[in-house]
């Protein structure tokens, strides 16, 4: 869902801009006080890790790929949306720069959908799910699917603000296309924590090894 | 339990064989958005198939262009997958070096570091 800089006109693509500002100073002051010696190998190897899942695009029927966003991952392995932010801005950026997917204009908007409203959605609705299922990976599946669906929907309700698709069938579009892609993100999220769980167990966040499987 | 080391060599590796099989193997249908704009311009239905050569852009408002120099994560047409793989491999590594250098250095501009 990385908006191209043709999809929102240059007044609207600003305040995006600011808006992500606000939220990548913020992730700004979590990575500097979160950040250690055992974390940086782990924020690398995500970062590393979400811009190859994004290059690959996932057939999901319909004439339509999807690749995974990654922002749940990021924000449930180390605990705080604001490392989806941290993660996925620079990520954003080298694919916006290096690989021109999704626009320069546009990154303000693409890093709050996918990095503030990707990484929020999904931290705290892993949150909630482990208060009620208990189960880290099931809860990390579903906040994946939810981090995938709602940045698409707000995606959609952007482009119809710019005027670019019309509210109805873009919301419906978006949201068929990416609640498919969603659950394709959900499994890979959940097989991921469990992979850097049993590597890693004290580097992933307490919620996470706290829980036996 | 593995050390820090191996950890990050391990991911490295793990990154790269995704990029390399996202190379042979990503799906060349437009992603959910890209699909969403051939359906509101009428190029696609739904749950129809995508055309061959649709244009997304069709529906762009915006006015701003940018020439990447590696668009597509490819490096043009005669290059071919070769091409994707450098692109793909040049990317992962790139992403871990920024976000390896961003972390570093917040982590140094801490003033009364506790590590």
């Amino acid at each position: 869902m990385h908006i191209p800089d043709a999809f929102i006109p240059l007044p609207q693509a600003a305040i995006y801009w600011i808006i992500a500002l606000v939220f990548l100073a913020l992730a700004v002051k979590w990575a500097r006080s979160e950040i250690n010696e055992d974390k940086i190998p782990l924020i690398a190897v995500l970062a590393a890790g979400i811009f190859a899942l994004q290059s690959f695009n996932l057939p999901v029927s319909m004439g339509t790929s999807g690749h995974l966003v990654g922002g749940a991952l990021a924000a449930i392995v180390l605990g705080s949306p604001f490392a989806a932010v941290f993660i996925l801005t620079l990520v954003l950026i080298i694919q916006g720069f290096i690989f021109g997917d999704g626009g320069i204009t546009t990154m303000g908007a693409n890093i709050i959908n996918m990095g503030v409203i990707g990484g929020f959605v999904g931290f705290y609705s892993y949150q909630g799910l482990l208060k009620m299922i208990k189960n880290p990976y099931v809860s990390a599946g579903v906040a994946a699917w939810l981090a995938c669906l709602i940045p698409a929907l707000a995606c959609a309700v952007e482009m119809a603000v710019a005027g670019t698709f019309p509210l109805v069938p873009g919301l419906v579009a978006m949201g068929i296309y990416h609640a498919i892609i969603g659950v394709i993100e959900g499994i890979v999220t959940a097989i991921v924590i469990y992979a850097l769980a049993t590597a890693r167990p004290d580097l992933v966040d307490s919620s996470i090894r706290g829980t036996p499987a | 339990m593995i050390d820090n080391k191996t950890f990050l060599v391990a991911g490295i590796i793990i990154a790269i064989l995704i990029g390399v099989v996202a190379v042979f193997l990503a799906s060349g249908d437009p992603d959910g958005l890209e699909s969403t704009a051939l359906v509101v311009s009428g190029q696609k239905d739904l749950t129809g198939l995508s055309p061959e050569d649709g244009d997304p852009e069709e529906v762009g408002t915006g006015t701003f262009a940018y020439e990447s120099p590696m668009p597509d994560y490819s490096l043009g047409e005669s290059l071919g997958q070769m091409g994707g793989l450098i692109a793909i491999v040049a990317g992962i590594i790139l992403t871990l070096l920024v976000v390896l250098g961003a972390s570093y250095i917040l982590k140094m501009s801490r003033k009364g570091s506790k590590t």
